[in-house]
């Protein structure tokens, strides 16, 4: 439904929209080719050109009946992710809520190192003794064991957007819920948790992201296949032979960023009210 | 955050000593899950990594490890690869900011002036996109993007005649290009998350301030000069660091789009810390921790200088 215009469309204008379409086309023109190589028969597959002769819809049974270890890998993927995503929300619920709302000595000190480790390339250099302890916990090759190094890579990133969320709630809110006489963990419950959800569904999709995809502490840690998550297979397989032929991976790929688009795609409403509520002032 | 804080010592004081230290103790009881991962998995690897560069440690030997002092370090920086390994990490730093500050901050100057309600949200929304597709998947879809065979970038640099099938450039076989083409492809995943980061600084500015500038006669520039760009510092600030930070220390891109081929500029102090650790020979992992140290702190450095040029002077 477009308003009546009562003045004439002005050159600027027109020539900022067709900039910013310009830019929604490389953004998306690229998911569009992966989308339309998933469909291509296999030898419109390896012919140049966009759009295919013969569409081909049979490589996404195909991977999953003859890629032995795809559904293990992506069962895999399946629980790293939702423990890490449960997990680190949590923290950041409780870390972000003690940091605003609770008296606490050491507050700074604990912002201090929360910042500075954001700023530190600590992920590339603490590898080797990840490594190290993973091992000590016997959690080398295992799926599961992931998790635990997973929790840490949003972790001060997703404390600090829950703390910005809790600071728009205005402290006399929590003060008449503590007269009213409900404890620390009550006030949080009852009153403030339905008030963070926008913040809160930011840090699932954020977590969901960098947990789903992660590929450095998963091809460190694990060795087997069918240990191993979706992406660190995707990464390590070879295009264009066999049973990773380029329509047959491009639908392995568009199986592995769907999940993640569709989370986004249910969530999106609530996801940019919480980047307006302060979940990117940090 | 002060207010209450003296409310509840008041308060506190009221009911007891022991009471305040009691709700001291659950305050930190919330910070307790955090903590443990955030020391666990952050804090002490970091510091363990220092103690293992002053010592031998190889991982596949069975000897224990050797205090050598810095000995690794010596020999670190004695080693081409390691120096290597940060001029090329360097140069994709320069190559790869440029791009991340200035595209974005177009894109939303031109976002946030889109009036129509369905419109503005329809253009955030395809922003997004990118970046809800986890990054090493955002790796592997350019390394077929920018393949030889069948990749469409070379496919439609030929059909508008800029190349021909022949001289059609391999973006990431070629020394020359491998890191630029790494660089559009970072652009590329962050355009959208960027962009947010500066439509939340513009929503900031009074709409007010614009008005009075163009009444005063300003033009489009000088708006963008003396109005936006200086409201936007904290938020440039932010993101210089914080990408400054991930692109000296990239390695997932590297080790998927270049492998562990030593002529290749992919080949930075990450992936040689890596090839180090977990690959070569029996995985001298205290020289590796030596060369991870040395990066981090390369990188310290310069982040500290940043935070220098960017300082409020006012």
């Amino acid at each position: 439904m477009v308003p009546r215009r009562t003045r004439p469309i002005r050159v600027g204008t027109v020539v900022r929209h067709a900039t910013l379409v310009l830019f929604m086309l490389v953004i998306l023109v690229p998911l569009a080719w992966v989308l339309l190589l998933s469909i291509k028969s296999i030898p419109d597959a390896y012919r140049p050109g966009f759009w295919p002769e013969n569409f081909d819809f049979s490589h996404y049974a195909y991977v999953v009946a003859n890629i032995p270890t795809l559904a293990r890998n992506m069962l895999n993927s399946v629980v790293v992710t939702t423990s890490t995503v449960v997990l680190t929300t949590m923290c950041a619920v409780l870390g972000g809520y003690a940091l605003v709302h609770l008296p606490l000595k050491g507050r700074a000190v604990v912002l201090a190192l929360l910042v500075a480790s954001m700023f530190f390339p600590t992920r590339v250099t603490s590898l080797i003794a990840i490594f190290e302890t993973q091992r000590a916990l016997g959690l080398i090759n295992t799926t599961m064991g992931l998790v635990l190094p997973y929790v840490t890579l949003n972790l001060a990133l997703s404390v600090f957007i829950m703390r910005g969320i809790f600071e728009q709630i205005s402290h006399e809110l929590v003060d008449a819920a503590r007269i009213d006489g409900a404890g620390a963990w009550r006030t949080l419950l009852m009153v403030l948790l339905p008030l963070t959800r926008n913040g809160i569904v930011v840090v699932i999709i954020v977590n969901f992201v960098s947990a789903w995809g992660e590929y450095l502490l998963g091809v460190t840690l694990t060795n087997d296949q069918e240990v191993r998550t979706l992406p660190v297979v995707l990464a390590g397989a070879f295009g264009g032979m066999g049973q990773w032929a380029w329509p047959r991976i491009a639908a392995v790929y568009v199986m592995a960023i769907a999940p993640g688009l569709a989370a986004f795609a249910l969530t999106q409403r609530w996801y940019m009210r919480g980047l307006q509520e302060g979940a990117l002032k940090y | 955050m002060a207010s209450t804080t003296a409310l509840d010592l008041r308060r506190g004081a009221a009911i007891g000593r022991a009471a305040v230290l009691a709700r001291y103790a659950t305050s930190w009881v919330f910070l307790i899950p955090t903590l443990v991962f955030f020391v666990g998995w952050q804090l002490y690897p970091i510091f363990r990594v220092l103690w293992m560069s002053f010592t031998d440690y190889h991982f596949l030997r069975n000897q224990p490890a050797q205090w050598v002092g810095f000995l690794n370090y010596a020999n670190a920086f004695a080693d081409p690869l390691v120096l290597t390994g940060l001029v090329r990490a360097a140069t994709f730093t320069v190559l790869f900011l440029p791009g991340m500050i200035f595209v974005p901050m177009l894109l939303a100057i031109l976002v946030d002036r889109v009036s129509h309600p369905t419109l503005a949200t329809t253009y955030r929304l395809i922003l997004l996109i990118p970046a809800v597709i986890p990054g090493p998947l955002i790796f592997v879809l350019w390394k077929w993007l920018y393949n030889f065979n069948i990749g469409p970038i070379d496919y439609l640099l030929a059909q508008i005649g800029l190349v021909t099938p022949q001289t059609a450039p391999q973006w990431l076989g070629d020394p020359n290009l491998v890191l630029a083409a790494i660089a559009m492809m970072e652009v590329w995943w962050g355009l959208g998350y960027h962009t947010m980061f500066y439509l939340a600084g513009l929503a900031a500015i009074p709409k007010e301030l614009f008005e009075a500038a163009r009444v005063d006669g300003a033009n489009e520039w000088s708006l963008f000069l003396h109005v936006t760009l200086p409201r936007l510092r904290p938020i440039l600030l932010v993101l210089v660091v914080l990408r400054f930070g991930t692109a000296m220390a990239v390695i997932d891109e590297y080790l998927i789009l270049g492998g562990f081929n030593r002529a290749l500029p992919t080949y930075t102090w990450t992936v040689y810390m890596w090839d180090e650790a977990f690959q070569i020979g029996d995985w001298f992992q205290g020289y590796a921790a030596a060369i991870g140290w040395i990066g981090a702190a390369a990188m310290l450095v310069v982040v500290g200088g940043l935070f220098w040029v960017f300082r409020s002077r006012d």
